[in-house]
Parts: C-alpha cells; structure tokens; sequence
C-alpha cells in the first residue's frame, strides 16, 4: 500500500528542477528589456503553474471520455484529482497574475484576455464539485461530473477567443514572453521550470490517487465490519 | 520601475505559490499516512473478528 | 416512426401543454416587461443618460435570466409527472429527445424576444436600426442557438440532481459567457453605430462555431446526461 500511494522520486525529481529553474531564473536569465522590468520573474513559475493547470484539465477531460466509455471508477478517480489539482493551480494562477499586474500596470486586476478566461475556468470547475455534491448516487454522480468536465474543457479556449471580443482595456497591448522574442537563457530558465511543474502534476496526481484509493478501502473495510 | 520595488512583488508571488505547494503536499502527505493508519486498524480488526468467528 | 415524426411529436406535446396553460408564457412576457423597468431604474443615473450603448447587455442578461427560468420549469414538469420517464421507454433516440427539447426552447425564447426587442429598442435605443436588420436577425438566431442547445443539455443533468434549480445558473453561467461576450458585442454594434455583415463577420462565425461544436459535444453526451 506504501509503495502506491508515496511516489517519492517524481516528487524529489519535480524539486531539483523547480529549484534549478529558480535558481537560473533569478541568476542566469536576464532582468527584462521592456517595461516590465524585475517584476517579469514572477513569470518564471506563473506560466509553468498555468501550463500545468491546463494540463491537470485536460487530463481530466480525457479521464471523463474514458469514464463514460467505460464506466470504470478509476476514471471518475482520476477525474476528480485532476480537477481539484487544476483548481489549486488555477488559484496559484490568478493570485500570481494579479501580483503581477499590480506591479507592471499598477492595478489588482484588469480584464484582460488570459486573467479572465482564467477567472471563469475557476468558475467552471468549482462549479463541477458543486454538481458532484448534489448527486448523491455514485455512478449518476460521476456520469454527470464526466460529461460536464467534457463541456467545461472545451469551453476553456472558446472563451479565451470569446475575450478577444471585449473591446481592450486600459492596457491594450499585453507583452507576451512566448515565441521567438525570447533570450535563449530565459527560455532555458523556463522550459526547466515547467518540467518541474508538470512532474510535481504528476506526483501529486499519483498521491491524491492513491488517498482516493484508501479512502474507499477504508469504506470498504467499515462496511465490512459493521455488516 | 526599479529592481527594489519589482523584487517586493516577485517575493511576494514566489512566497505565495511555494508556502500554497509546501503546505498542500504535507496535507496530503499527512492524509496518506492517516488513512493507512485506518486501513492497518482495520484490517487487523477484521482479521481479529474472523479468528473469534473461527474459535467458537 | 422515424426521427423527424418522433422529433414533431415531442416537440408538438410540449407546445400544447404549453398553450393549454399559458402560465410560461404570460409570466414571462412579465418577466421581460419587468425586467426592462427594473434596468431603466438601474441605469438611469443621470437626466438625459443615453442608454444606447447598454440596451444590447441589458437585451442579452434578461434573455438567458429568462432562459434558465424557462429550462427549469420545462425540465421540472417533466420530472413531477414523471413524463420523462414515459419518454424514456419509447424506443425514441435520446438524440431526437434532445433536438426536439432544444426546439421547444428556441421557439420559448423567440417569443421572448419577439415581446423584447420592439419594447427595449422604443425605450432605450436612439437610433434606427432598421436596415440593419438581417445581421441582428442572423446574430439573435445563432445566438439562440448555442443558449438552447448547451441549456438543454445542462438542464437535463441539473433536473436529475438533488438542488436542480439551484445548480442550473452555476453551471449555466460560466458556459455560457462566450456566446453572451459575442451577442453583446455584435449587438451594441448593431443599435448604436450600425454595423453590416463584414463588421459582424468575426462575431457571426464565432457563434456558428460555438453553436456547432457545442450541437456535437451534446450529440454525444446526452445519452449519458439522461441517464437510463
């Protein structure tokens, strides 16, 4: 039971990484150009945090088909550790984005495109523990968190398009890290980061499975008791 | 904006994601061994019933 | 039978229970009338205030207010009278029940709108739009579209839960932002600037869009989301 549930390595492994990638962020890459100036390292774990969140989504997406395929418990397992996970980095997302434009545009938060969509995916999946709670019945329960995960992750990129419609705000034009205009050295710092971050996913997957598991063995075992 | 004042922010961001990761990976640390500790409860507790059920 | 005579059947059964009581649709004609002096208070904060510019939010707010309380008194019947249950053992393809429901609900709506539209254009909106006409009409329709169909869908998940009319808005809502950020839009454009088709090209494929992917995402959830 030990060995299931305790995955050391990935969790020592997503460590050396998230502290490489620190450690180059802050003294290998260089401080930013543009006019986002120190403040941009924050973005050394913000975008990794977000990349993952979406992974944690979308590996709950493909757990939902899988389950209604299926109808194997394992899935809805999976469904709900990856949601819950996805929340947390969401939350990480959002309060480190919000530092973020405090610092380089001087307000809390500001609608613009990503921060939104991200705003409204936490809405979305907490919105999808708020369904589980009401449904009693096991299999109904997961059945309607499958389908609804479905739907909310394809609703994630169509409202990231839908913001683009929002006529733009006091900070029209938003500067990207991403693509070509990148120093290598950054991009170094950040691609190590995001390593770290999608292991730590993927350790913190494999625990939160496994105390699911217990959780149901302990349910089991009650029951068999007390019957 | 100068390197002292993005730095308040920068530490700011980092103290929040490492303390909200540091403290949700001993939650669960602490919910597996809880839990385990149920399950070997309970399991000698089954066992224990079926040895009296054996005896009579 | 086949699906079309299926899909005319249902959808005619719930439009005579509908006409046979009229309790939907006169307490929502109110809700709309109501609902538009509850915004002409609410915005009205200086004397001469044009509110041009909000009508298309205001229209859009109350048409999937009014939605979701039309999903769930149409989903709510069914469920007290167990005539879903009936439904559900005709050897009917759900996908025929979800077309034929998504249907009802358009046409609920289209009266809404057809009571909405003349009354917040009189009352809020400086300007004539009549030659713009056709976009809004093509806009109102996708629009439509993607509302009925993904509140089908989440109606018939919220109705078989413990708290439906309660869990409807929280999962409606969020989903449904897209559809209102595009409609607002290419509304507003309409009333207060005019906008021709090339103006509206973005917004109008974007709801195709969305009214397409999400018609499929249903197509092949909805088995599942009304259950055995």
């Amino acid at each position: 039971m030990k060995q299931l549930v305790s995955a050391p390595m990935l969790f020592v492994g997503a460590g050396i990484f998230l502290i490489v990638g620190l450690l180059l962020a802050f003294l290998y890459a260089p401080i930013d150009a543009s006019t986002m100036g120190y403040s941009q390292k924050i973005f050394f774990y913000h975008a990794p945090i977000a990349e993952t969140a979406l992974v944690a989504f979308g590996v709950a997406f493909v757990a939902a088909i899988l389950y209604l395929r299926s109808q194997d418990p394992k899935w809805d397992r999976l469904g709900v550790v990856c949601v819950r996970l996805g929340l947390l980095f969401s939350a990480l997302v959002m309060a480190t984005g919000m530092i973020w434009g405090k610092a380089a545009w001087g307000t809390w938060w500001d609608w613009e495109p990503r921060l939104t969509t991200f705003l409204l995916v936490c809405f979305l999946y907490v919105a999808y523990f708020v369904l589980r709670s009401v449904v009693e019945e096991e299999e109904r329960r997961a059945t309607f968190a499958a389908v609804f995960a479905i739907i909310a992750f394809i609703d994630v990129p169509i409202t990231f398009f839908a913001t683009r419609f929002l006529p733009a705000g006091m900070h029209p034009t938003v500067i990207t890290t991403s693509g070509t205009g990148m120093p290598g050295s950054m991009f170094v710092s950040f691609f190590i980061s995001m390593i770290g971050m999608t292991l730590l996913l993927v350790a913190l997957i494999r625990r939160d499975l496994g105390v699911e598991e217990l959780k149901d063995r302990v349910a089991d075992l009650k029951n068999s008791i007390g019957g | 904006m100068t390197i002292e004042e993005g730095a308040k922010f920068v530490a700011a961001a980092y103290a929040i994601i490492l303390a909200v990761l540091v403290l949700y990976y001993f939650l669960s640390a602490r919910r597996v061994n809880a839990l385990t500790r149920d399950v070997t409860l309970l399991e000698q507790e089954v066992r224990r019933r079926r040895g009296e059920a054996g005896g009579e | 039978m086949n699906g079309r005579r299926q899909f005319m059947a249902i959808l005619r059964k719930d439009l005579i229970r509908e006409l046979r009581t009229r309790e939907m649709i006169i307490s929502m004609i109110l809700f709309v009338l109501l609902a538009m002096v509850i915004f002409h208070y609410a915005f009205s904060v200086k004397e001469d205030a044009d509110l041009t510019y909000f009508t298309g939010g205001m229209l859009w707010v109350t048409f999937i207010f009014a939605m979701l309380l039309g999903l769930n008194r149409s989903f709510a019947q069914e469920k007290d009278e167990r005539c879903l249950d009936g439904l559900l053992l005709c050897p009917v393809d759900r996908v025929t029940i979800f077309l034929a429901k998504t249907a009802g609900n358009l046409i609920f709506l289209l009266i809404i709108q057809v009571v909405a539209v003349p009354v917040f254009t009189l009352f809020f909106v400086s300007r004539s739009y009549v030659g713009d006409l056709p976009q809004f009409l093509v806009v109102l329709l996708l629009a439509d579209l993607g509302i009925c169909a993904l509140g089908t869908l989440l109606a018939t998940i919220s109705m078989s839960t413990r708290s439906r009319d309660l869990l409807l808005p929280i999962i409606f809502l969020p989903l449904i932002v897209p559809v209102l950020i595009a409609a607002t839009g290419a509304t507003t454009l309409i009333f207060a600037e005019g906008a021709g088709f090339g103006d509206l090209l973005a917004r109008v494929l974007f709801l195709l869009g969305f009214d397409a992917i999400f018609m499929v995402a249903a197509y092949g959830t909805y088995d599942f989301a009304i259950g055995e």
